[in-house]
């Protein structure tokens, strides 16, 4: 293995402030998304306590309900638009041109602009709570007339004019990557040996350029309504209030996907490396991938089942159909550990987390494909343990897999194993503890989004059970947030390769220098650092199909 | 990075079936220590806790559930008994110094894998499309309700064959309140929303249907059994969307005849005349707008008469003046009013001390009421 003390761009890790407030460097870039990342996670989970705190017995104790509307709807803003959505971005943004063999993004400014734009975005959002009548409130989805003028204060303007900022930065960051993985490639890196995190970041990026324009005029539109005397979504006046769901949908069901596709890429990644074999079916995956990405658009109105205002046999069909190559995916990762050598480090434990509860996630959301059985569901707290299911249990459970294997790679140092274990083991635990009984509570017909229910409701033993869960979970922050201090001054050296990984960012030193790479290796199949290491790719005419 | 040799390795799969016994047996004994049988824990797995439903529509959604539970649980079973299965199975050994066979794939697995699902997913799809057209299906209604939702209540609107009004229930809940319902008759529900997106929703009925203003929802179903089933708004409509509670009453149909032909007979009865200056003493003014009182605080004097103008200013809203005393009982309810509108409402004297005031209609419209 190459040493670092060689390097002679390391030492640029060390530079001031100066230096990260006016970077262009995707890696340090990309750092920053993760960090500003989870800022608003913190910020979103710490809501979220609120939230379950007050849920725990009937009655009202901690918040008034205008306030409990304010933490439901900023925990979830925080958390899909400052969280999920940019830390994913932010890996992509550090492994993207690493994968490709390339020195940088295509446009390293514009990348900078993209990720600045978040935390003023973020800023703006938040704001809201110092306005008057607070944050927004009327839940992440902002539905009018709940959200127009006459319902809802200030802080609903600052939330439309954050996200739109969050959105521009998602857009400008799309056309980045889709420049950059369709110019920036190494001699030998055709697009059938891209890892398949690259894949699903093109993927991702695709559906970005399609419907975050589409979300933004649907801001654009609620924000003339509300302050312009504009009329889009007032029946009063001609406007039509379903309209702004059909529109807003359009982005947020898409925006699922983007929030699960490149969290699919790392466990793509992952998975191969601590099996030490190949991912089972590349080309698979690759169409799986994109049949996620088309279909993702004719799906929407499966959030409007019970607004009698969409053609029910088309979207429940649609949304049944997805599931086909979400399965395929599923049993492509775990046909890629069967007969594998597996060793647990922390990374596959995650990994195997994520095939566990994306698998749950996916079976739960079958029931809201079922029109009828969505009459039932849809709006309870089924609901919520289904998307926390896609989005915590398999999106943050991949993002905290994808932590653990290239912290390494950030830093040069590796996390602690041990820390790495007891967090997964408490989070896996407090997760379930929160979220499986909210399938119950949602049969049992518990409405989301309500401040309080009656004692004799029957749903206080299972929120009480959930609250607990919750705090679990916040407990498995402190030994991960504790790990990353430890092990950036003192953690053992990782050195260039320290997982026997398959992929470019292999091949150069933990931290790369700036632009990347002093030489590459051949690129022959999608895994250049195992041929170098192993010799001629194994099997591989068969698998690029020439 | 661990640096100890993998020596437990063999012993691995049996350390793991340990575990995972303890962790059941642990669970199992907190369950049962709680009061929790597997009977309820299983019946928590459908809808209202496996409670029979409560319409003719809900029975075909409940069994459409079941068949989708059937078909999850077994995929689940397989498929995480699969994942179990290969962690356990292929973690490495000591001394598995060489690759493992380095396989890329299989083109007929992959056709397996595609082709299962997707005939899985189009049986479900076929259910489900039947079922929907039974819980669609439309026939002619022996009682026609309009349900108004506005911020934070529902009013039910009892509507003649025309479409026309006939009576309405402003009260959402309790005895002389609710949706009153015929048991064996098929009844048709149309929506209206006063302001925001409300939704209609009762759990024992497995359905709910959204109030969206500029459109009118409507539905059909017919309640098997008497009863009183819970019902509760499930779209966000705004701070007090919690309390957005109402409650269906199902009456054998001769009780609900009977009960029909007064509701018809007092709001044909005229009117008695507000008690205009009938109370003596001070009048008090009170108005509510946006679902809330002018005012928190009022004084009036002990041990006399007096009245209390009161101005609705919501359209379509009703509302009253209700008084209760430190223990909560009512002293004094006042008819309820549908806004915009104005009323007196005279009180008869009260003892001294501090009393609480409220709206029927709206349990969070809530001031004190000091009589001195």
């Amino acid at each position: 293995m190459a040493t670092t003390t060689l390097n002679p761009a390391a030492p640029a890790y060390r530079s001031g402030l100066y230096e990260w407030l006016t970077t262009t460097d995707h890696k340090k870039i990309g750092i920053m998304y993760l960090i500003n990342s989870i800022v608003f996670f913190i910020a979103g989970g710490i809501l979220a306590l609120v939230v379950r705190l007050e849920l725990a017995q009937p009655g009202l104790q901690i918040v008034s309900e205008a306030f409990y509307n304010q933490a439901f709807t900023m925990h979830a803003s925080f958390m899909l638009f400052l969280f999920v959505i940019p830390i994913l971005a932010g890996f992509g943004n550090y492994v993207v041109p690493l994968h490709l063999g390339a020195p940088d993004m295509a446009f390293p400014r514009i990348n900078a602009l993209s990720f600045w734009l978040l935390p003023l975005g973020g800023a703006l959002m938040a704001s809201g709570f110092l306005a008057t009548g607070g944050a927004a409130a009327s839940g992440w989805t902002e539905y009018p007339p709940l959200s127009g003028s006459k319902f809802s204060g200030a802080g609903t303007d600052l939330w439309i004019m954050g996200l739109t900022l969050i959105g521009t930065s998602s857009i400008l960051g799309a056309i980045n990557f889709l420049v950059t993985i369709f110019k920036m490639r190494a001699p030998g890196m055709t697009l059938f040996r891209m890892p398949i995190l690259v894949w699903t970041v093109l993927v991702t990026s695709v559906l970005i350029l399609m419907a975050t324009p589409v979300l933004t005029s649907a801001l654009i539109m609620l924000f003339i309504d509300r302050n312009y005397g504009g009329h889009f979504f007032d029946p009063a006046n001609g406007g039509n209030a379903v309209l702004y769901q059909n529109v807003f949908w359009f982005y947020s069901h898409p925006a699922v996907y983007i929030m699960i596709l490149p969290a699919m890429g790392i466990i793509s990644e992952i998975l191969p490396v601590f099996s030490r074999k190949p991912l089972f079916g590349y080309k698979a995956f690759v169409f799986a991938t994109v049949a996620i990405g088309a279909l993702g658009f004719s799906v929407w109105a499966h959030h409007m089942f019970t607004t009698g205002a969409v053609f029910l046999p088309f979207f429940s069909l649609m949304t049944f159909l997805i599931a086909v190559p979400t399965g395929v995916k599923m049993f492509n990762w775990i046909a890629t550990l069967w007969r594998g050598q597996l060793t647990f480090k922390t990374p596959l434990l995650y990994a195997t987390g994520f095939l566990t509860m994306f698998l749950i996630g996916g079976i739960n959301g079958a029931f809201s494909a079922a029109v009828p059985v969505d009459f039932a569901i849809h709006d309870t707290y089924w609901v919520v343990a289904h998307i926390h299911y896609v989005l915590f249990g398999s999106s943050v459970f991949a993002v905290f897999g994808g932590i653990y294997y290239w912290f390494p790679k950030m830093t040069g140092r590796m996390l602690s194993e041990t820390l790495g274990k007891i967090q997964f083991v408490i989070m896996f635990i407090g997760f379930n503890l929160t979220f499986f009984p909210m399938h119950q509570l949602g049969l049992m017909g518990m409405p989301r989004r309500i401040a309080d229910y009656a004692a004799s409701a029957g749903w206080s033993e299972l929120n009480l059970v959930a609250t607990i869960g919750g705090f679990v979970i916040a407990a498995s922050m402190l030994p991960f947030l504790w790990n990353v201090l430890v092990s950036l001054r003192s953690g053992e050296i990782a050195g260039d390769d320290p997982w026997e990984g398959n992929t470019l960012e292999w091949a150069t030193s933990s931290p790369p220098p700036p632009y990347n790479f002093d030489s590459l290796p051949e690129i022959r199949s999608e895994r250049p650092v195992f041929d170098a290491r192993h010799g001629q790719p194994v099997g591989h005419a068969s698998q690029t199909g020439h | 990075m661990s640096t100890s040799p993998r020596s437990r390795t063999g012993s691995g799969a049996l350390v793991a079936v340990v575990i995972a016994v303890v962790v059941i047996a642990a669970v199992v004994a907190v369950l049962a220590a709680a009061g929790i049988t597997p009977q309820r824990l299983w019946d928590s797995f459908f809808p209202v806790g496996g409670a029979a439903p409560a319409t003719d529509r809900a029975h075909a959604t409940r069994s459409l559930y079941d068949i989708v539970f059937a078909i999850g649980a077994l995929v689940f079973v397989l498929v995480e008994g699969l994942i179990v299965i290969t962690v356990l199975r292929y973690r490495r050994k000591p001394g598995q110094d060489g690759l493992p066979p380095q396989i890329h794939g299989n083109n007929l697995v992959e056709i397996i894998w595609t082709a299962i699902p997707t005939a899985i997913v189009l049986f479900l799809f076929v259910m489900s499309w039947q079922t929907l057209n039974k819980v669609e299906a439309k026939a002619p209604e022996a009682v026609h309700v309009r349900a108004v939702a506005s911020r934070f209540q529902w009013q039910f609107d009892y509507l003649d064959a025309q479409g026309n009004l006939t009576f309405s229930q402003n009260l959402p809940i309790g005895d002389g309140g609710g949706l009153v319902l015929p048991v064996g008759e098929p009844v048709l529900v149309s929506l209206r929303s006063m302001d925001v997106n409300h939704a209609f929703y009762v759990p024992k009925f497995l359905f709910k249907r959204d109030a969206i203003p500029g459109r009118e929802n409507s539905f059909e179903f017919t309640v098997d059994e008497p009863g009183t089933y819970r019902g509760q708004c499930a779209e966000l409509c705004g701070a007090f969307h919690g309390s957005m509670v109402f409650e269906v009453h199902a009456l054998p149909v001769a009780d609900f005849n009977t009960w029909y032909t007064a509701q018809v007979a007092k709001a044909q009865a005229t009117p008695t005349p507000p008690p205009s200056g009938a109370a003596a003493g001070p009048t008090l003014e009170l108005s509510a707008l946006n679902v809330a009182f002018s005012t928190a605080a009022l004084q009036a004097p002990a041990n006399s008469a007096f009245s209390v103008h009161f101005k609705n200013n919501d359209a379509s809203v009703p509302h009253n003046f209700e008084i209760k005393d430190s223990t909560g009982a009512s002293v004094f309810k006042g008819d309820i009013v549908t806004g915009p509108t104005e009323t007196t409402y005279g009180v008869k004297a009260l003892p001294a001390g501090a009393y609480t005031f409220n709206c029927t209609v709206h349990p969070n419209m809530t001031g004190t009421l000091t009589v001195q």
